[in-house]
Parts: structure tokens; sequence; C-alpha cells
């Protein structure tokens, strides 16, 4: 059997050790990862590149994730309907409601722990378990 | 060495620096035992352990000294990193809303092991590491320590304490004894100059949530230690806390903080409330 290529996800966190501490997560599952430190550095490498899922952030500098999202789902297909997973510390009703109408599939609050991370990641990019 | 004696020296050692060592830590230990005992002709424990107990010969700080080291390396005092993500944070972070930012301060920070090894440490200790926005500064009044803590290449002897996996999963090879902290890292720690001394250059800081002050304080005079504790003290955020080397002890030189105890280190604290504001 022929083993299938590894699912990427791109990581789109303004925080430097929240980008390392998910992307050692995912890479552990066995994911490939990329990351981004905003919405627009997450436009441009999410175009560049198209991968399999994304993580977002929703506090982040320039553009913020709800920006991103609204972006993201106005882009053409396949790219616009790519899998995206939000991971915020913001945990009100009203956040998650506004992540959902821009676009995200998912929604998490910090803190996520790694194999919950994981699980997500597998479910949203289509892994086989 | 049997048990008891394992626990007497490990007993002893507390009381003198403050030092922990447990069952983890028999090797560590053994190997500067049997360094000490072969330097003075012992042949049993219990010989070594009377001279030792009896301070002959000045054996009491050689015996320190083994257990400590002057260049620094990763995960050294692991036992106040323990305390940091087992009690230090959760009490700075109580009633405080989610996401809030903490941050830390690692003063001298020479070449950058200790900074580095508080972010390490957090990624793989500290579960809500994600849900918080962590500020690391290292700061040093030497600035080509400082270029090098930027540069974040680092010797087999500085990683000696780090298991293969963390050095897999946190530093790019350079050469065969030659290790780089990965970007992330890099990017995840803020380092820049300051004499403690002067609070001209302390107050530009800010407040920390928790100060790493190791080994400084003891190669001062009277008048610049007292300054220097004064400048740490308003550095500190109301309740933040101060981690000092294992031989120094901020009751000697200052009485403005609070001493707490915990399971893995004695720290002391600026109080919650005081007069100063």
């Amino acid at each position: 059997m022929v083993e299938s290529p590894k699912k990427r996800v791109l990581v789109i966190d303004d925080a430097h050790l929240v980008r390392r501490y998910y992307r050692d997560a995912l890479e552990t599952a066995g994911f490939e990862v990329d990351e981004a430190l905003n919405g627009l550095e997450g436009l441009e490498k999410l175009l560049a590149d198209p991968p399999d899922l994304l993580v977002v952030d929703i506090n982040m500098p320039r553009m913020d994730g709800i920006t991103f999202l609204r972006a993201l789902r106005r882009q053409t297909l396949p790219v616009a309907a790519t899998a995206a997973l939000v991971i915020s510390t913001e945990s009100g009703l009203q956040d998650v409601a506004s992540a959902q109408a821009a676009g995200a599939n998912f929604y998490l609050t910090k803190p996520v722990k790694p194999d919950v991370l994981a699980l997500h990641a597998a479910m949203l990019s289509g892994v086989a378990t | 060495m049997t048990e008891d004696e394992f626990a007497r020296l490990c007993d002893f050692l507390y009381r003198r620096t403050g030092m922990l060592f447990g069952e983890a830590k028999r090797y560590y230990v053994q190997r500067r035992l049997d360094e000490r005992m072969a330097a003075t002709g012992a042949a049993t424990f219990a010989g070594y352990f009377a001279r030792l107990h009896g301070g002959v010969g000045g054996e009491i700080e050689q015996f320190i000294n083994a257990f400590t080291v002057n260049e620094t390396y990763f995960y050294r005092e692991e036992h106040q990193l323990q305390c940091l993500t087992r009690d230090l944070l959760a009490e700075r972070l109580a009633g405080r809303p989610r996401g809030a930012a903490i941050r830390i301060w690692s003063v001298p920070c020479s070449t950058g092991e200790e900074p580095y090894s508080i972010a390490i440490w957090l990624l793989e200790n500290w579960p809500p590491v994600d849900a918080h926005d962590v500020e690391i500064v290292g700061s040093d009044i030497d600035t080509e320590v400082l270029e090098a803590a930027k540069t974040g290449v680092f010797g087999r002897r500085a990683l000696m304490r780090l298991t293969s996996d963390l050095i897999a999963r946190y530093f790019d090879m350079v050469d065969d004894d030659h290790w780089r902290v990965l970007e992330d890292l890099r990017e995840s720690v803020r380092f820049s100059p300051v004499n403690l001394v002067s609070s001209a250059q302390t107050r530009p800081y800010g407040r920390f949530d928790v100060i790493f002050c190791r080994n400084v304080l003891i190669y001062f005079d009277d008048a610049s230690r007292r300054a220097a504790a004064e400048n740490l003290y308003e550095t500190l955020a109301p309740g933040g806390f101060i981690c000092l080397g294992h031989s120094e002890s901020m009751s000697r030189i200052s009485p403005l903080f609070d001493v707490r105890r915990y399971a893995d280190a004695i720290v002391y604290q600026r109080p919650v409330e005081d007069d100063r504001g």
C-alpha cells in the first residue's frame, strides 16, 4: 500500500511560542506545518501554496482572524473551501458566532492540548483514522 | 551510596544551599560525591560525610562548588522552573482575564541559556502556554554576550541537561558540536542591555510577573546590592516574584520582599499591597 502524502496545515498566530507549540503538536501527529504571523501573511501563503487546513487565531495585528476568514471565503474554489479551525482565547458565544459567520469550520478555545489539536486537525483535514 | 546516605547528603545540600536533589538526580549527585571523595582521599561515605559535616579543610565550600559551575547551561536550576509552572504563574494569573499577558525577565541572561530554557520549559510543561501572551526578556550588562544570545548557537556543554528529544525539537544542528535554537524561539525572546544598579536603565522595562536574577547580587558590594534590590523591586508587578541563585538570600539584602516557600524553591515576592504603590 502506498502511504498517502502528509496533510499540510498553515498555522496563523502572532505569538511565536504558540506557533511553535502548535507546530510541534501537529508535526508529532504526522502533519506538515507552515506558519504565518498574521492574517495578511496567512493570505499570501494560502494563495501561494494552498494547505489542507488552516489554524487561525482571532486577535492578531495587521489582519485579524475574522477579516482573514472573510477574505478566505471570497477566494475562488478550491482555495475558498479550505477548512479553517479557529483557536482563540475569546470564549464568548458571540465570538464563536462571528467566527462561524465569517467562515470558521470549527472553534476551539485556548488553551488547547496537543492531542485535542491533533484530533481536530485530523477530522477537519480528512485524515483517515 | 545507600538510600539513607543519599537522603542524608541531599538533606545536607538542601539545608546549606536550598538546592533540592531527588531520586531523579541520583547520578548527578553520585558523580560529584565521587569526585570529592577522590579529591579528599576519603575511603567511605561515612568518612567523607564526617569531614563534610565538620567543615574540615573548607570542604563544605568545595562540595557546594562541585554542584555549581560558573558557566551557565540549559535547564540550570530546574527546580525553579518547576516552581514557575507549578505555582508562580497560576498565582500571577489568578483573577485575571483569560489570555492575560505574562512578563518574565531573565537578568543577567549571559548568552541566552536561561531565557531560552524558560521558553522551552513553558512549551513542555505549562499546558496553558497558548492561552497567554508570554513575553520573555533577557538582559545583561555585557553587550557581547547579548549578541551571542541573539544568535543562539550553543555547544555540547550548554545542552548537557537537555534530552536528545528536546535538542532535536528545539534546535537545528550547525555542525557536530554546535546547535542553533529554532527561529520561533529566538523570536520569542527579546534581548536588551541593562545595568541593574541604575534605576534610569531598569525603569523603562516596566513591570514583570517573574524575574530570574541568579548569581549576580553576590558580585556587588553592599550599596550596589541594595540599589539593585530596589530596582528589581520596582520592576516587579505587585505580587510578582523574583528567583535568585541557590546560595543567595534577598532577606539579607533588602526587607522589601516577602519570602515564599514552595515545594520546589524558595522565592521572593513583592507584596501584593504595599504603600509604595
